[in-house]
């Protein structure tokens, strides 16, 4: 139990680039809340399924967003979080968002 | 022109929302010369005589997580307010508000429509009354903040103190809102936005003494808000919004 603790607040500590993976990513950026955690089970079904989307199409697709190039349907709801989300960051989470199970 | 713009809009947002309930009242905004800041809604009503149940609430907020964090500290950099601690009816009501379109955030909406109805939504606030209130929040971070601060106090104990009193607690039966423990670039965001009626359920009494500040001023008593303390709500120093974040997965 202890042990847990530990590593836990040794994991929060080291937070950042060391544990920045996808998985993490697509969570801590708010992307599951709309598109569901397995990116498939989404929040309204006017937003769109992307498990298994291909990787350069959803990193331009964020990049877009944010830049507001893309602004038509739902994008305004999205544009919201991005903030939060770095370059690095965008190409991890279209990384992690490709290889989820269609 | 302007009028053709809005309607346009409001009606491709009823389009595209229309799978979600339809608000079951339709209420005019600060923009309507018939506006009342909170008029009764049957929506709001029922929620606030509600008995809500903090345990349905916790779950009920899991989605609400994604943004808001599970302590509810929002994020420091603003663009998601802290809502631990807020007072239950103020949650209400903007829950109701987001819900039948006079508060508009393309963000949060879709989230509040697809509450279940007035239980939920009393039960979300009351889960979310019962979180301590984050203290390392987003401050203003200026060398001159002491200045700030003090000029803040000075405005705010001027203009802002006889409703959200002067720890920030607002006044639960009066639906004014908790602002102590908000972040500094959320607040002063507020500010502009009730200002310039983007709010459009925004307290007109409110907005009169906002349109009276300028830059400096608005930097100045968002600063201030943003230092308040509420004696008894706060969480203690070691478990802030740190301890939000969600755990990295395990390899």
């Amino acid at each position: 139990m202890k042990l847990t603790v530990l590593m836990a607040l040794a994991s929060m500590t080291l937070s950042g680039a060391a544990f920045a993976d996808g998985a993490r990513l697509f969570q801590e950026k708010a992307c599951w809340a709309c598109h569901g955690k397995d990116g498939k089970t989404t929040l309204l079904p006017i937003y769109p399924k992307i498990a298994g989307q291909n990787v350069q199409y959803v990193e331009k697709q964020i990049q877009d967003i944010k830049s507001g190039v893309r602004a038509t349907g739902n994008s305004a709801a999205m544009r919201g979080v991005l903030p939060l989300v770095s370059d690095s960051e965008i190409k991890e989470i279209a990384d992690f968002v490709s290889k989820l199970k269609p | 022109m302007k009028k053709l713009l809005s309607l346009a809009l409001s009606l491709s947002l009823a389009g595209s929302l229309a799978f979600a309930e339809p608000p079951a009242s339709k209420q005019v905004g600060i923009d309507n010369k018939d506006y009342t800041w909170n008029a009764p809604a049957v929506e709001k009503n029922e929620a606030l005589k509600l008995k809500g149940d903090a345990n349905r609430g916790k779950k009920a907020y899991e989605i609400c997580t994604a943004c808001h964090l599970p302590t509810g500290a929002g994020r420091p950099s603003g663009p998601f307010p802290q809502l631990a601690g807020q007072h239950s009816t103020v949650m209400i009501k903007q829950l109701v508000d987001f819900r039948s379109g006079i508060r508009e955030n393309p963000t949060m909406v879709p989230f509040a429509k697809t509450r279940s109805g007035p239980q939920e939504i009393a039960d979300l606030a009351a889960y979310i009354e019962t979180l301590c209130i984050p203290v390392e929040h987003g401050r203003y971070e200026g060398s001159d903040a002491n200045q700030k601060i003090a000029a803040g106090k000075a405005l705010y104990e001027k203009e802002c103190i006889v409703c959200h009193k002067a720890n920030g607690e607002g006044d639960k039966d009066q639906l004014y809102p908790v602002i102590a423990g908000q972040h500094y670039t959320y607040l002063l965001r507020q500010l502009i936005e009730i200002r310039d009626g983007a709010r459009r359920n925004a307290n007109p009494q409110m907005v009169n003494i906002l349109k009276k500040l300028n830059d400096n001023d608005r930097v100045a008593l968002a600063a201030y808000q943003a230092s308040l303390t509420m004696e008894g709500k706060m969480c203690p120093a070691n478990i802030a919004t740190v301890s939000a974040l969600p755990a990295p997965r395990k390899k």
